[in-house]
């Protein structure tokens, strides 16, 4: 049971950072519809930035440069180019997956055994993994894993306790009202598109760096959508995404649990990737009133 | 005026291939309060939204407190101590009104508490009371309208500009907002407010600076002008005043209308419409006088078909349309001009043309071989474009392009032409200029004399006097009374609006 729950914090751990993201970009009326390419160059980048220099905190940067990239790449096209959100994401995604086989093949062929890489360790913290059950749920886990801890109470309070949070929040709901208001709108839509793509990659990193040591293109497998989802089902709200990659988090890890232990798999895990849908579709249904940015995936044009 | 907080000197400024300013140049004084009358698209949001960074200006210069500046972006403008007030107000809905109020003001931590103290103290200095933790989006319009002038409080500005501040209004808002201007410049600090509305101009500015097609055509202090001096600089020429029409007896008319005890209660339960019945005969104007939201939107939508009645009929040449569909009301001829030309009278992003056929996309005339006739709409378009001296450049603009009164002269070409039998006018020159209006109340009597039956509903009284054959009032869902336009007075329709059985307090 508890070797499940600390499975679960783990798994939470790249949606946690993800949705975070993703919250963020969307607070601003950015949707990030390239979250799932972000994570495939982040996961990716991790990889070869690690099996090249042997150091994984190179794996780490060179996984925040990816996620990076494609955010600049996406930002300018749709914030400038005021290109459709969900197209560009799309079109964005497939690009990712094509780059990624593309480079991986030209760098390392076919190779008949996969190629590894070291995993970052577990690193117990003193005094608090002593505390019975929840020491060794929550604090042995990877770096990452309290990157995301930080990222919680921080993410929270730039949101609603500075006048940065402020501006973005008023940027998605009424950007003519906050350029009137002396915001620069696409300023703050870009750059905060091109943080969340930055923790996007990082996200992304931690299922080869963090987790399994070695890349396939199908490695992402739909978790990027998966954060895409946890933010709306955490109406856009960080507290909210971190009870969503709870949910989500123990169910991949029960759907692991199921598959190693040789059970009988009875739950697939395709439901696992589309249970955060079904549940959004519940909850719309159910009539939660939720937030939606007003100006979600509406370019800002200014009359000039 | 001894010193001047603003000057502006030549200011010119087109979009794409229109001029919306051309060489204008005005200064503003301190202490003063200017009004910037003119038409719908006369430059006068134009021009403010320069000085406030909006819009970057082609040439020109700003000059304030004596010193040239350079304003390139609202932020700029607001170090200089401007402030704007939009016609739409800038406020951030979900948010409460003191995040709107420290939007944009505040460098790293939010600090609410201390934001609130001060806009507490502007609140009761000027005698605004307003809800601070509130969210905005459930305020009522001049509450809005309040939270944006503590907005430019809270940014201590010396130059408050307003864009239409009364068009949300009740008069007794509009009293206290004038009241708010005169206070506020005695302490020294400057007030433009941009208007087309006389009244106004006259009860509230120190200086009136008149603007036409782009251009300064007047800049006189109240003291030494007049209303009428006023309007022939707004217009640029005299008002053709249209002879009192002749008055008419309708009983020798033909019936085309006919509301029989129409009822309806609103999702409260509430009787929005309480037994209303008239008939409106071919060829007279029947007008609906009332204070706004007494049921007379109601009445439009159940002649139009947008709304179901709970009980009664509506008769319609003879024949019973209560049940009928909207489309099937238009194919019958009835035209409807719908209050909220934004909401329901057009699409904005669509071309002109488009719009022109919104309502009558499916019927015959616009079909060619199983396609849209584009040629066809299109020159019917230019058309109406030339006879209603539409304002645009031709059948491809987009609707959302046009100011408001050119806008309007569209959606009413087009009902002028869908309604064969019948026109139904809600608030058909709400917000519009002179100019406009006069062009649309000689469309809706001459559709009158084409043997049409017309209902114009209006909050404006002079409105209705001056189109109405016979005038009903209308007050919670119920009609006061139907009379000649000759039987009543100003005073006694007012008494009708209150409430007063008869108007004879």
């Amino acid at each position: 049971m508890i070797s499940i729950l600390t499975r679960a914090v783990m798994m939470s751990t790249p949606l946690l950072l993800g949705s975070i993201a993703e919250v963020f970009a969307e607070r601003t009326g950015m949707m990030v519809t390239a979250i799932e390419g972000i994570f495939l160059m982040g996961a990716w980048g991790g990889f070869i930035g690690t099996f090249i220099s042997g150091s994984i905190v190179v794996g780490l940067l060179t996984a925040v440069l990816m996620g990076f990239l494609m955010a600049l790449l996406y930002a300018f096209i749709t914030v400038y180019l005021r290109q459709q959100q969900i197209v560009v994401g799309t079109a964005m995604n497939i690009l990712a997956g094509g780059i990624c086989a593309y480079f991986q093949r030209v760098l390392f062929g076919i190779p008949t055994t996969p190629l590894q890489i070291s995993v970052l360790e577990k690193i117990p913290i003193p005094i608090l993994s002593d505390i019975p059950v929840l020491g060794e749920i929550f604090f042995e886990q990877n770096i990452l894993t309290y990157i995301a801890y930080l990222v919680i109470p921080v993410s929270y309070i730039i949101l609603f306790k500075t006048s940065l949070g402020l501006a973005i929040r008023s940027v998605g709901e009424n950007p003519e009202a906050a350029d009137v208001s002396g915001i620069n709108v696409n300023r703050i839509r870009f750059s905060t598109v091109l943080v969340a793509g930055a923790f996007g990659g990082l996200a992304g990193s931690f299922y080869t760096v963090g987790y399994l040591g070695m890349f396939t293109t199908g490695i992402i497998g739909g978790r990027g959508w998966i954060a895409f989802a946890i933010c709306f089902l955490g109406n856009w709200n960080p507290k909210g995404a971190v009870f969503g990659t709870l949910v989500f988090g123990l169910a991949e890890a029960i759907s692991i649990y199921l598959q190693s232990t040789g059970g009988i798999a009875i739950m697939p895990n395709e439901f696992v990737i589309a249970l955060p849908y079904i549940l959004t579709i519940a909850l719309t249904i159910a009539k939660r009133s939720f937030n939606v940015p007003a100006k979600l995936g509406v370019p800002y044009l200014k009359e000039s | 005026m001894a010193e001047n907080a603003v000057e502006l000197h030549n200011v010119t400024k087109c979009f794409s291939k229109v001029i919306a300013n051309d060489d204008v140049s005005l200064e503003i004084g301190k202490g003063e309060v200017v009004a910037l009358l003119g038409e719908n698209g006369a430059g006068k949001s134009t021009i403010m939204k320069i000085l406030y960074g909006l819009y970057s200006m082609d040439e020109g210069r700003i000059v304030i407190d004596g010193k040239e500046v350079r304003i390139k972006s609202p932020k700029d403008a607001i170090s200089h101590g401007i402030a704007m007030i939009q016609q739409h107000f800038s406020l951030v809905f979900p948010h409460t009104v003191t995040e709107n109020i420290v939007l944009g003001n505040v460098h790293g931590w939010l600090d609410l508490k201390e934001a609130k103290e001060k806009v507490g103290m502007l609140a009761k200095k000027y005698g605004f009371p307003v809800p601070l933790d509130a969210r905005v989006g459930d305020l009522a319009v001049g509450v809005q309208q309040k939270v944006e002038i503590l907005k430019a409080l809270y940014l201590d500005a010396r130059i408050l500009i307003m864009d239409e501040p009364t068009a949300v209004l009740t008069p007794q808002e509009a009293e206290s907002l004038v009241s708010f201007i005169r206070s506020y410049a005695a302490d020294g600090n400057s007030v433009v407010f941009i208007t087309h509305k006389m009244k106004e101009v006259m009860e509230s500015a120190d200086r009136i600076i008149v603007m036409r097609n782009g251009r300064i055509t007047g800049n006189v202090l109240k003291s030494e002008t007049n209303e009428r001096e006023l309007a022939r600089m707004m217009m640029g020429e005299e008002l053709e005043v249209e002879s009192e029409e002749e008055p008419i007896d309708v009983s020798k008319l033909p019936v085309s209308i006919e509301v029989v005890d129409a009822r309806k209660k609103n999702r409260d339960g509430i009787a929005v419409l309480d037994g209303v019945s008239f008939s409106v005969h071919k060829g007279e104007i029947f007008g609906i006088a009332g204070v706004s939201g007494n049921g007379q939107d109601e009445i439009c939508e159940a002649i139009s078909g947008n709304m179901k009645l709970d009980g009664g009929k509506i008769i319609f040449e003879g024949k019973d349309i209560t049940n009928e569909s909207v489309r099937k009301r238009i194919e019958e001829g009835i035209g409807y001009v719908p209050v909220d030309r934004y909401k329901d009278g057009m699409v904005m992003e669509m071309t002109l043309s488009e719009n022109m056929m919104l309502k009558s996309s499916y019927s015959e005339k616009w079909v060619k071989n199983g396609f849209i006739d584009k040629k066809g709409i299109d020159e019917y378009t230019d058309e109406v474009i030339r006879d209603y001296q539409v304002k645009a450049t031709g059948h491809s603009d987009i609707a959302h392009n046009l100011s408001g009164g050119n806008q309007q002269k569209v959606v009413l070409a087009r009902e002028i032409d869908a309604g064969r039998h019948a026109i139904i006018f809600n608030q058909p020159t709400r917000g519009l200029d002179i100019g406009a209006v006069d062009r649309i109340h000689r469309a809706i009597k001459g559709e009158k004399r084409k043997g049409k039956a017309v209902v114009v509903v209006s909050t404006e009284l002079t409105e209705i006097f001056e189109l109405s054959d016979r005038i009903c009032v209308m007050y919670r869902g119920k009609i006061m009374g139907i009379y000649n336009r000759g039987e009543l007075t100003t005073g006694r329709i007012g008494l009708l609006m209150a409430g007063v059985e008869d108007g004879k307090a």
